[in-house]
């Protein structure tokens, strides 16, 4: 999977996924959002349209950067899903931070069937999430 | 099932094979002319049932995996076999579904997609220790595209 980071502006940052995100990558998603928040990213629009299959674990990194957002740590890999029961009560119902790009059918299912296209905004194009990220 | 010995892959359990398991999957359905849907659906399931066994059953410790791909006129199946400490996934409860989203515990969502993804699943443990699970979907039947979890097939 290669990762990719713009910064349109100075308080959001774009990454994009091309590949397969699984199990054996997700830490790597994290750390890019982790960079970017550090860089001083207040909002994070992940592109997945280039995303050909998505694991559950991909969840798990699009949470623990929404954590980050919040200025909370995630927790550890192993605790993953416990993490993101966390994550899921802290942000339930505020802004997640974190704006979903343009998924494929296979991804968004799993965002479906998972729930989490319900916590997090879901744009079809970068324009648009750009649009959301800076109202 | 059949008596000849089916398509096997044998993997050292680590994150890193979870792609050659996918790539498995991949070809055996594409041998057998399996639909997009179908495909797509096992691909997921398989996954999932492998990054668990690699995460929670061996827990970063070494040890292996084996994949067999089963085929009978009436369905198609995944049999996952470990010599990991004794889990059952068909014990895994479904997500609480009446329950708001951000009060729900979100643990198993890999179990979750693999069962709702199939048409069943089911675990066993193995005389030599080491669990089985056979993940299945019947031939022709394919999935309603917006149903997030079915009725769980009992036949074992």
């Amino acid at each position: 999977m290669d990762i990719t980071t713009d910064r349109p502006s100075a308080d959001v940052a774009v990454i994009g996924l091309t590949g397969e995100l699984d199990g054996s990558n997700f830490e790597d998603v994290i750390a890019a959002g982790r960079t970017a928040r550090d860089g001083g990213a207040r909002r994070i629009v992940l592109d997945l349209s280039g995303l050909s299959y998505m694991g559950s674990s991909g969840l798990v990194a699009i949470h623990s950067i929404a954590l980050l957002l919040a200025g909370k740590e995630p927790t550890s890999p192993e605790d993953g899903w416990q993490a993101i029961h966390e994550v899921s009560q802290s942000v339930g119902d505020g802004d997640p931070g974190v704006i979903l790009v343009g998924p494929g059918a296979s991804v968004q299912r799993v965002l479906d069937r998972s729930g989490m296209s319900e916590l997090f905004p879901v744009h079809p194009d970068r324009a648009a999430a750009l649009g959301a990220a800076t109202t | 099932m059949t008596t000849a010995t089916p398509p096997t892959l044998r993997i050292a359990a680590g994150v890193d094979a979870l792609a050659g398991v996918r790539a498995f999957v991949r070809e055996q359905l594409a041998r057998v002319g399996a639909d997009e849907e179908t495909t797509a659906d096992f691909v997921q399931a398989v996954d999932e049932l492998v990054c668990n066994i690699v995460e929670h059953g061996y827990a970063g410790a070494p040890g292996s995996i084996e994949i067999a791909f089963l085929e009978t006129p009436d369905e198609l199946a995944f049999r996952i076999r470990d010599e990991a400490p004794p889990f059952d996934p068909t014990a895994v409860p479904e997500p609480p579904l009446h329950v708001p989203l951000r009060e729900r515990k979100l643990g198993g969502m890999g179990v979750h997609l693999a069962r709702s993804l199939t048409d069943g699943f089911d675990h066993r443990i193995l005389p030599s220790g080491g669990n089985e699970v056979t993940v299945r979907k019947r031939r022709g039947t394919a999935r309603e595209a917006t149903d997030g979890h079915h009725d769980r097939s009992t036949e074992r």
